[in-house]
Order: C-alpha cells, then structure tokens, then sequence
C-alpha cells in the first residue's frame, strides 16, 4: 500500500484511450483536490497480483477480476463504484439464417463461435447459462477466437470476430455480449437477412473498482467524492465518460456476480 | 406509420432492430420529453430479444412487451434523461414568401437572434435543439448589441442582389490610349486604390471567424464585403494594367496608415475606422475619380465600387449606432481609438505626394499649366468635401458637431 497521500489506481490498458481516460480523470481528481496516479498494466492478472500485495491501492476491474480479487481476499476487498453500463449486462445468442437453428436445443450438434477464453460476456457466462438451460454443451462445436488474452473481452475483438465467422458462414451460432450486438446493429454493421439474435442471457454486472481492504476509510472516501463528481453535461468530463462508455458513476452491487461465481466453479 | 392519441407509437411491422427500426425509434423519441412513453408496435421476434439492450445501450428504461391482437407485439419505452432535450430555443413563427420572394430579413423576423449567445451552441444554427455537453468554442462576439444591428439581413439582402461581375459588367472595349502623363496618373489612382481595397479584405475578414453563429446575418453581410473588396481589387488592378506601363508607387504612408488599421483588435472599433472614417471618405474619392474619369469603363467602374462602398458604410453607421445605444461609454471608446491611431501615425501630414499628383493631373485632364491649376483646386475642394461628408456622417451615427469635428480632423491623410 502506497503511504503518500496519493491514491495510486491501476487499469489495464487495452486500448490507446486507456491513457487519454485516465489522464482526464487523474485531472479532475487533482481539482477536486485528491490526489491521484495511475499505474497501466497489460494484463488483468498481473494488476489483480499488484493490488493483492498493495502495490496499488484500487484496480479498475473487469467482472473476472473482480470475482478473483473477492474471492482471494475473502470477500474483505471494497468495492468502490461501477459505470451505469455495468449494471444489467447481458449475453446474446446470434444464430446464422439458414442454420436450422430455432431454439437453444438445436445448438447441439452446430458449430458455435464464441470469444476469448477470460471474455465474460462472450464465452464464459454465455456457455454457463446455455448449460444452465439444460444445453449439452460437450455436444456443441465450440470454435473459439482466442483474442487479446489477459485483457478479459476489454478490447470487443472476439466479439466482433464471432460476428463476422457468422456473417461469413463459419459459424452457426455465436456468443457475444449485448453491447456490441445493439451498438454494431445501430451502426449498420449487422446484416439482418444473414443473422439474428435467437436468445438474451439473464443479466448480470460488469467492470468494478476493487480497492485493497486495508486502504483507508479517507482514500476511500476522497475516491467515490471525486468519481462521483463527474456530470455527463460537464464537457469536460462527458469527453472521458463517453470514452470509457458511461453516463454516470453508480454504487457497486454484489448480486450481479453471483453467476460469474458459479460459472468459475464449474469450471 | 406514426400516430399521436396517447401516447406516441410507431408501427415497425417486420423490421428488425438493426434492419431500418432505429429509423423510426429514435426520431420518435425525440419528439417526447424525458420519461414520456413510446410505444413500438412490432411483429418481429428478434425486437423482443434486442429492444431491451438497444434501450440499456442508450439508457431509455424498456418497460416490457404484451402481445396485442394479430399477434402484434407492443413495446413500451420510457425516455432516459441522457437525450437531446426538446426545449426549443426560440418562439416558432412560420416564415412565408411574399410575391415568390424569401429574404433574409423575413428571416430573420422569423428567427430573432438573441441578445446574447452561449459559446457551447457552436456553429448550431440558431433555434436548432441543443445537445447539452458540447464543447465551448472561441467565439468572443456573443452579444448582439456589439455585433449585430438591427438592418444587418436588409443590408446583407441587397448586397447580394447588388453583385456585379469583374469580367462583362465593365465596358473594356471602350479603354483607349491616353496621353502618357494622363496614363502615369491613372494608374497611381488604381495603384492606391486596390492597395487600400486589400486592407478592408484583409480587416473584416479578422472578425468573422470571432462572431458568435448565433448572428450569422453578420458573418454573411461581411462575406458579401470581402467579396465586393475583392471585385474592387480586380477591377483596379485591370484598369490600372490596361495601360500597359506596370503600376504605380506604394508609399510607406499608405503602408503605415493601412498597418495601424489592420492592428485594430475592437470590432467596432474596427467597423468605425474602416467603413465609418475610411470607406465613408474613400466615396468622396470615387465620386472625384468617377467625375474626371478619362473613358466610360473607368467611370463605370468606380460608379460601381462607390455604390458598394456605400453599403458597407452603410453597415458601418448601423453598427456603430446600434453599439452607442447600448453602451455610451463607446464615444470615448471610439474617439480613443482615433486619438491612437493619430499618434500611431505621427509625422504623416498630407495625402501620400505618388497620390496627390495623380489626383491632380486627373482632375486637370493635362499637364497644361492652366489646367493643372484647375486640378489642384479641385483637389484641395476634395479635401473640403471629404472633411464636411465625414463630419456629417459622424453627425448620424451619434457624436457632437464637436466631437465629430476633432474626429475628422484627426483622421488618417491617406483617407483609409
């Protein structure tokens, strides 16, 4: 644990932006008068062992992460705040027109893409839940687009190549998370006489700031003042929110990991 | 396909989300207010599956599906807080044609431009609906009583019936060879002519990138301007080459005189010496040229240029006067600025020698001795003229016979 008055927050840096989003951030922390670093790592595995030897006092987490970092600490982590867009996650099923796919039980037997092996949203819980709805799963063709491993399903590439093994006849079904689908769909990038979703997962929730559980009651509270701060109809602050894909700042929730959870068991 | 009882519905029938539903979802939700209800009639299965991420994706809460009749789905939206809002800015009038004819001034009444303008609506046409997070832009002319009086969309309406072309309007075929004194002369007055005419392209031109776009009227009458500038510089210059002998002499006295007026950082004090003092002064100069102008294209030339010249004094007055009425602190303002530029140019104490001659020889039509005389009287009854005409226009735009006396008298002697 980093003993200046400094919070020192690690994030894991998929993309460019990362550094352009924090950098903001770090500013509007600095005006709000607390200060604040940060420290990129390029995997989650490495920032999860970082922040469990206090090397950093909170790490942007993706669900994965977070439900490690419980797990490891025995539930004494603290979960500081999460992005509206965490909240309420969900996974969809995309069938190929033309596969002879209509319900979850035609999956058996059919060739399904899904994403990177640590991507909740496009492998791990998708396949949980169709287990869960009583889908065989050693029975489906599982084609895995093993992308950016290490940085959780972050980047969207797997998701984007399961899209396209779809549009291209690759694949008879795939896995991917709701985002992608509707925001690809709105940008006019799915072709709807090609593929179509056949089925939504049951929610759950995404990324989670897990600070270190002996970080101080007043970090902790400087932290969520200032992240809490931000106002989306403050340009300044609405440039970074829109880059890391929120419109506000809420509380953390528990619940919404308890399938993640389950799914790590099974596994 | 969209109705208004109740609440507002759209019928998408087959469409899938991504395969053209959006197009009717999203303008539909524009048109309610945050927490309004939309309903979304669909037939299509894949709606019930991607509605619901579509909705958290843009944060509007999805409020659930009921089958109706024909085995139709009814989807109900409640519009989220983090949307365009639907506030309009102005009071909506409608704008009509007269006669087939649409102004800029009926559009404007149809529009008013506010009295002042928030920097973070941007190049936002005035009255479009405002995304509220958008970035603050550098406009420092946000207030209409600095910027925009009231005549501007009548003066921009006839300028812009008021453009002449360069190349036929001019009748060039009449251009003869004239005596070489007389030649020399000619294309001293063109010479200086098209030297000043590229400082009032050059200094208007400083303001329009400044003025806030909810006085857009403004921008556009000063693009008219620089466009009336640069057919004066074209004309000028044409004349002046016609005669085959290059041009004539650039002074540091015009050079310095045009620099101080270019520095001027105040738009209306800029508009004041420019269309006011310098514009207002350069008419005299034209009606002069024009009346001892040796052949028909170079009086219609200068005819025409003067009639352009006299919309941007025009403009100029009405700025001024609009500003004045607003702030009477301005005079001071204004005088100061004169006062300035009077040290600035310490030391200049007559028309440019290159132009004076010139204006002389034009005027005498020769160099014979008693003609040359007549042309010096007319010249020195220029300056008389040129003083009076300031003196009155300064009159309408609001000063004291006094004030507007000193301001003429200090006023640049290169006439721009």
């Amino acid at each position: 644990m980093s003993n200046d008055k400094s919070i020192l927050l690690g994030a894991v840096a998929y993309d460019p932006k990362v550094v352009t989003i924090w950098e903001g951030i770090r500013e509007h922390f600095q005006s709000e008068g607390v200060p604040m670093d940060f420290a990129l790592f390029s995997n989650y595995e490495r920032q999860v062992e970082e922040l469990l030897k206090g090397h950093i006092d909170i790490a942007w987490n993706t669900p994965l992460a977070h439900v490690q970092v419980k797990q490891r600490t025995n539930g004494e982590s603290i979960s500081l705040g999460m992005r509206d867009s965490d909240r309420d996650f969900h996974a969809k099923v995309i069938v190929r027109r033309g596969a002879g796919i209509t319900s979850l039980k035609d999956l058996e037997g059919k060739t399904v893409a899904v994403g990177s092996s640590d991507s909740t949203q496009a492998r791990i819980l998708p396949l949980y839940f169709l287990a869960q709805e009583g889908i065989d799963i050693s029975r489906v063709k599982v084609v895995t687009f093993d992308t950016d491993l290490g940085k959780h399903g972050d980047t969207g590439t797997s998701e984007i190549d399961v899209l396209r093994a779809l549009h291209e006849g690759q694949a008879d079904a795939g896995t991917l998370g709701d985002l992608v689908w509707v925001n690809e769909q709105s940008a006019g990038h799915v072709d709807s006489a090609r593929v179509e979703v056949l089925w939504t997962t049951p929610g759950f929730d995404h990324c989670m700031f897990d600070a270190h559980p002996h970080l101080s009651p007043e970090k902790i509270e400087a932290f969520k003042r200032a992240l809490f701060a931000m106002s989306w109809e403050n340009p300044k602050h609405r440039r970074l929110l829109e880059l890391e894909g929120l419109r506000e700042w809420l509380p953390p929730r528990e619940e919404g990991y308890r399938s993640l959870e389950e799914a790590l068991k099974t596994n | 396909m969209i109705t208004e009882v109740g609440v507002i519905a759209v019928d998408g029938g087959e469409l899938p989300l991504g395969g053209g539903l959006l197009a009717l979802v999203r303008p539909a939700l524009d048109r309610i207010e945050p927490g309004g209800v939309l309903a979304v009639l669909s037939k299509s299965r894949a709606v019930r599956e991607d509605l619901p991420s579509w909705c958290r994706a843009q944060r509007h809460e999805y409020l659930g599906v009921e089958e109706i009749a024909d085995g139709s789905d009814r989807h109900l939206i409640s519009r989220g807080r983090f949307s365009v809002p639907l506030k309009p800015t102005e009071a909506k009038s409608a704008l009509e044609s007269h006669d087939g004819r649409l102004t800029a001034a009926d559009a404007l009444k149809a529009a008013p431009m506010p009295p002042s303008a928030d920097p973070i609506s941007g190049f936002a046409p005035r009255g479009a609906h405002i995304e509220p997070g958008g970035p603050s832009y550098p406009f420092t002319l946000n207030e209409r009583d600095r910027v925009a009086p009231p005549e501007v969309a009548v003066l921009y309406d006839q300028a812009v019936s008021a453009q002449w072309d360069a190349t036929t309007d001019i009748p060039w075929s009449k251009v003869r060879p004239l005596p070489a004194e007389l030649e020399r002369a000619l294309i001293q007055v063109m010479t200086f002519l098209a030297e000043n005419e590229l400082s009032a392209l050059y200094l208007p031109s400083r303001f329009i990138a400044r003025i806030h776009p909810a006085y857009a009227e403004v921008a556009m009458f000063l693009a008219t301007q620089l466009a009336d500038e640069a057919r004066h510089i074209d004309v000028f210059l044409k004349r002046a080459r016609l005669c085959g002998r290059g041009l004539g002499i650039s002074s540091v006295t015009t050079s310095r005189s045009l620099l101080s007026l270019l520095q001027t950082d105040d738009f209306t004090e800029a508009a004041f010496l420019l269309s006011i003092l310098g514009e207002g002064t350069f008419l005299d100069l034209l009606s002069f040229i024009e009346r001892y102008a040796p052949d028909e294209a170079t009086a219609e030339l200068v005819s025409r240029a003067r009639n352009d010249e006299s919309r941007h004094v025009h403009f100029g007055l009405a700025h001024v006067r609009s500003g004045l009425a607003a702030d009477p602190n301005l005079y001071g303002r204004l005088e100061a600025a004169v006062r300035r530029r009077a040290a600035a140019l310490h030391g200049i104490d007559g028309v440019p020698a290159p132009l004076q001659d010139a204006l002389t020889i034009l005027a005498a039509g020769s160099t014979q001795e008693r003609a040359v005389a007549k042309g010096h009287e007319a010249f020195r009854q220029l300056l008389e003229t040129m003083h009076l005409n300031r003196v009155r226009r300064l009159g309408n735009a609001g000063f004291t016979a006094a004030q507007a006396k000193i301001i003429s008298e200090l006023h640049t002697p290169n006439f721009m």
